[in-house]
């Protein structure tokens, strides 16, 4: 091995892996420059040119053409000198750039921006991406006018404003970002916002009990700056994805048949334990036997007492109309029923609730005749109103008449005494007949009639018309076919699908805290340790379910530019990694898998090992260089890591090296036969034979024929 | 000149030398003779030690060559022409530099190395044929070339390794009358390898039976194929009567 080396092979062997080196890593860090400047300039092209433009507004497809003239009406009519540029359009939504003048960028009118472009057709948002800003994420409302007011007073600050629940600080220049941003993280720093959760159940005066930790706090460590700012804000999402998880399992645990168990005294239900019950299998129940297929299998969920409450996981009661009461047994895991235990209800839930509405159909169904026939009603009674209104005139009329009558008997201007004798008695038997009906009665009937509120009558009438023509305009039918679908449609689970579900659900929410209500304090100046706060706050409430959280009043992000950027020189490492590695494997295959099969036929089988070793360091030392050099760095892969890749990489081409590159065995011989030293036959008879490549270019330097 | 003394070589449990001795003098020529396989090659091969051999002593003017170094191997090699069953020409290269460059390589001026081999080329009848690369010649022409690239250093000892089993009926003929001629126009210690019995008849001042790895007869010509002792040795004398 070291006899190959010597007389001059290792200098050109060094002279190689320097070269091969210093143009791995030009070509790896080449290669990766080029894409990375390629995104630069198409991420320029993304977002504009550096402090160009101040927002990118969202706009839908379609109201494209609209959205440019509006706003550069809005550019040219209210801000004069604002530009407006069009960008690329993704996945329908068409944006625009939009740059205000020096003059306008301020930050009133940066916080108008909503009442700005609120007018714009088809718009879908915007993005701010004033330029030189730093983003403050998350700042909590209760010291948003604080900080503002902190952070505007910095060196190098020209405005700070509010963009949603984050908080841009604009810059007078680039320079101060760094300044900046560290003083911002220090005026943060005096800000923390201590927030106690309490689990799912609990209900919780956020005043009262702000006041309370105030106090438990201050008594604990003496007089702070602290304020209950107790938020409304929603948590994240995945409190709420948490909360609707318990609102499934609770509507899945409602919609299940309900499982209640009577323990026989001495008996003792555990959570969780499974029992057994006939249900509606024809197989009865032996204890000491195997339960059959379709008996119901029961697992605990609750216990309190002798009572207690459990859930299908086995088998259904679909079928089961009524309440089903049955002696229960224990289930060994095997499938053995080992005693009873007590005696268990089983109530079929969706067919209660199937029952519950198919009645309601019912009723809904009659509603809809009933409204129909009430309006015959109105409309009769209406009629009948106008009737009796017209008999009353009549009545009225009549009684005009018969005073006059009686007015024109006492006063002798009828024809005859025979006559007026006649009607006198006549009206009076009349009137006397109508007021024997009523005797209780302090007004005559005639009286009664007339003071009927007619009108008032009328009105209520057409009032409930009305109503009535309501429930017609409201599409009973309509409504009747959306309940029957529902019922239709009411999920087809069986009693064990739900219980599995159930369980489910339990598994993944036992590992999470369940969001419930929250109560936040303002600490300023010293932070508390959420850690030490939790027992002392425990304590104090009175409460051991309550946790701990310390939360920061805002968190500096870089700008979205610096972030790209940051991203493409993460990009690039990784490009020139892979590049590396690439770069290696080809100059290995391409150039030494000449000089490693030279070596292994040289060398002869008994010393391969000699071989494998140098060809795992040989490829392990370029890979490395190259790696380094780039600039190259592939996330979670560390030197040590491109170490033993580099080792395999070579180990590989060695093992293979006659298959990349093929050495002529007898050239090489006569070589030696003729007295040419390693390094002689190297140059002159092998490397020449050899593909075109760096090697063989090194070699013509040295190369006599 | 050459002393060979219990030479053996194995591979893995194939005993190819089975402690071979011979003793050949300065200008004799002694063609080694024996069945396929039988370890004529790894023989010569380990005469200047193209083949490490196991155990034994190979001595050249006193010295024993498998304790040179590294350099003075070198130097030893440059003295001794070897001629291949396959030519082993380099194919990139010109006849005439095939014939050269090795001269070069040894540090002699480029003229005066052209010079020699053209006259290495012009003994073999190949003067015009210096432009040329290996891969336009004949089988005969390109073992001529081989024989040319041996002759050139003007070696002491020359090795020959079946130079003519690889080549057609035809063309052995060309090869066979210029090895012919240099066995009886230079002084040159000859070692040869070969099947051809009459051209061995012909030229050899001793022939070598061997058989498994071991030398089982040797003798001039007449003894050897007169009176032959070794199986192989009837075996010859079977074959040239008939
Ligand atoms: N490099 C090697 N590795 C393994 N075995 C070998 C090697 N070289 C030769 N042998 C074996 O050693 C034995 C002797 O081989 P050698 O080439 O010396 O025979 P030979 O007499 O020259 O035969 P031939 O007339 O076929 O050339 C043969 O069986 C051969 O297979
Ligand atoms: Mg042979």
């Amino acid at each position: 091995m070291l006899g190959f080396f010597r007389d001059g092979f290792f200098k050109d062997f060094t002279v190689l892996m320097l070269v091969t080196v210093i143009i791995g890593a030009i070509f790896s860090s080449g290669v990766a420059w080029a894409v990375d400047s390629y995104f630069g300039d198409t991420i320029d092209g993304m977002i504009g040119e550096y402090g160009e433009f101040d927002i990118i507004l969202h706009i839908r497809e379609e109201a494209r053409e609209a959205a440019e003239r509006e706003l550069k009406r809005i550019a040219a009519e209210q801000y004069p000198g604002a530009k407006v540029d069009q960008t690329i359009t993704i996945a329908g939504q068409a944006n625009f750039f939009f740059g205000f003048p020096e003059e306008f960028r301020t930050r009133e009118v940066m916080e108008s921006l909503p009442a700005i472009f609120n007018g714009i057709p088809g718009i879908n948002g915007y993005t701010v991406i004033i330029e030189p800003s730093i983003l403050i994420r998350g700042v909590h409302s209760s010291v948003r006018t604080e900080l503002t007011e902190r952070i505007e007073a910095i060196t190098g600050v020209r405005f700070a404003f509010k963009d949603g629940v984050n908080m841009l600080v604009v810059l007078e220049d680039m320079q101060y970002s760094r300044d900046v941003t560290e003083q911002v993280n220090q005026i943060l720093d005096e800000y923390q916002i201590l927030e106690l959760r309490f689990p799912i159940g609990f209900e919780v005066d956020t005043q009262l009990t702000g006041e309370e930790v105030i106090d438990i706090i201050e008594n604990e460590f003496g007089p702070k700056l602290l304020k209950n700012v107790t938020s409304l804000e929603h948590g994240d999402d995945l409190d709420a994805f948490l909360t609707a998880l318990v609102e499934m399992r609770n509507f899945l645990l409602s919609y299940a048949s309900k499982v209640r168990i009577q323990a026989d005294p001495n008996i003792h239900l555990i959570v969780g334990e499974r029992l057994v019950v006939q249900g509606l299998s024809d197989a009865k129940i032996v204890v000491g036997e195997e339960s059959a297929q379709d008996h119901l299998v029961i697992e605990v969920l609750a216990v309190e007492g002798q009572n207690a409450e459990g859930i299908i996981i086995e088998g259904s009661i679909a079928a089961a109309q009524d309440t089903i009461k049955q002696d229960i047994y224990r289930l060994r895991s095997d499938g053995l029923i080992t005693e009873r235990v007590g005696s268990v209800e089983l109530e079929n839930e969706r067919y209660k609730l199937e029952y519950t509405i198919n009645e309601s159909l019912k009723l809904l169904h009659e509603l809809d005749e009933l409204a129909h026939e009430a309006h015959l009603a109105v409309d009769n009674a209406e009629a009948i109103l106008d009737v009796f209104q017209e008999a009353l005139i009549q009545l009225d009329l009549l009684q005009i008449q018969m005073r006059k009558l009686n007015e024109g008997i006492t006063q002798g201007n009828a024809q005859s005494v025979g006559e007026q004798l006649i009607i006198s008695l006549l009206l009076n038997g009349l009137f006397k007949n109508l007021a024997a009906a009523n005797e209780e009665q302090t007004e005559t009937p005639i009286e009664t009639l007339e003071n009927l509120d007619i009108e008032a009558m009328r009105s209520s009438l057409v009032n409930i018309a009305d109503q009535i023509a309501n429930v017609q305009e409201i599409d009973v039918q309509a409504i009747i076919y959306q309940i029957e679908h529902l019922r239709d449609s009411l999920p087809q689970m069986e009693d064990e699908d739900i219980g599995k579900s159930i369980r489910l659900i339990n598994t993944y929410l036992a590992g999470q805290v369940i969001p419930g209500e929250r109560v936040q304090i303002l600490v300023e100046g010293e932070p508390l340790d959420e850690k030490v706060m939790e027992p002392i706050i425990r304590e104090g409430l009175d409460n051991p379910y309550v946790n701990t959280y310390s939360v920061s009043a805002g968190m500096v992000n870089p700008d979205a530019r610096s972030e790209i950027l940051r991203l493409l020189q993460e990009i690039r490492a990784t490009i020139a990694g892979i590049m590396a590695v690439i770069f290696t494997i080809g100059i290995l295959i391409l150039d030494h898998a000449t000089i490693f099969s030279t070596l292994k036929w040289v060398l002869g089988n008994r010393r391969k090992i000699f071989t494998w070793i140098f060809g795992a360091i040989v490829g392990s030392v370029i890979l490395t260089l190259v790696y380094i050099l780039s600039g190259a760095e592939i996330p979670y892969v560390s030197i040590p890591v491109v170490i033993i890749l580099g080792l395999m990489i070579g180990f590989i081409v060695v093992v293979m090296a006659e298959k990349f590159s093929p050495v002529d065995r007898n050239e090489i011989m006569a070589g030696q036969a003729l007295g040419l030293s390693n390094v002689q036959i190297m140059r002159e008879i092998v490397i020449p034979a050899s593909r075109p490549g760096l090697m063989n270019l090194l070699n013509r330097w040295k190369q006599q024929f | 000149m050459l002393e060979i003394k219990n030479l053996s070589k194995s591979y893995g449990k194939l005993k190819a030398v089975d402690g071979v001795d011979m003793k050949i003098s300065r200008g004799e020529t002694v063609v080694i003779m024996g069945p396929s396989g039988c370890g004529k090659s790894t023989t010569i091969r380990c005469i200047n030690r193209l083949t490490e051999p196991d155990t034994g002593e190979i001595i050249v003017e006193g010295k024993n060559i498998l304790e040179l170094s590294d350099k003075e191997l070198l130097k030893f090699r440059r003295k001794v022409g070897y001629v291949f069953q396959h030519f082993n020409l380099i194919a990139r290269l010109s006849v005439l530099d095939n014939v050269m460059f090795h001269l070069v390589l040894a540090g002699l001026d480029r003229q005066e190395a052209t010079a020699r081999a053209q006259l290495a080329l012009a003994k073999v009848g190949l003067a015009n044929e210096w432009n040329k690369r290996p891969g336009n010649l004949s089988g005969g022409q390109q073992q001529r070339v081989g024989i040319a690239r041996a002759l050139v250093g003007n070696p002491e000892l020359m090795l020959w390794d079946e130079p003519t089993a690889s080549l057609d009926p035809i063309l052995v003929r060309e090869v066979l009358d210029v090895m012919e001629e240099l066995v009886q126009t230079t002084k040159t210690t000859m070692v040869i390898v070969t099947h051809e019995v009459s051209f061995a008849s012909k030229v050899a001042d001793r022939i070598l039976l061997m058989d498994k790895g071991k030398i089982v007869e040797a003798g001039t010509p007449a003894e050897v194929f007169g009176n032959p002792q070794s199986e192989i040795g009837i075996k010859y004398q079977r074959l040239i009567a008939s």
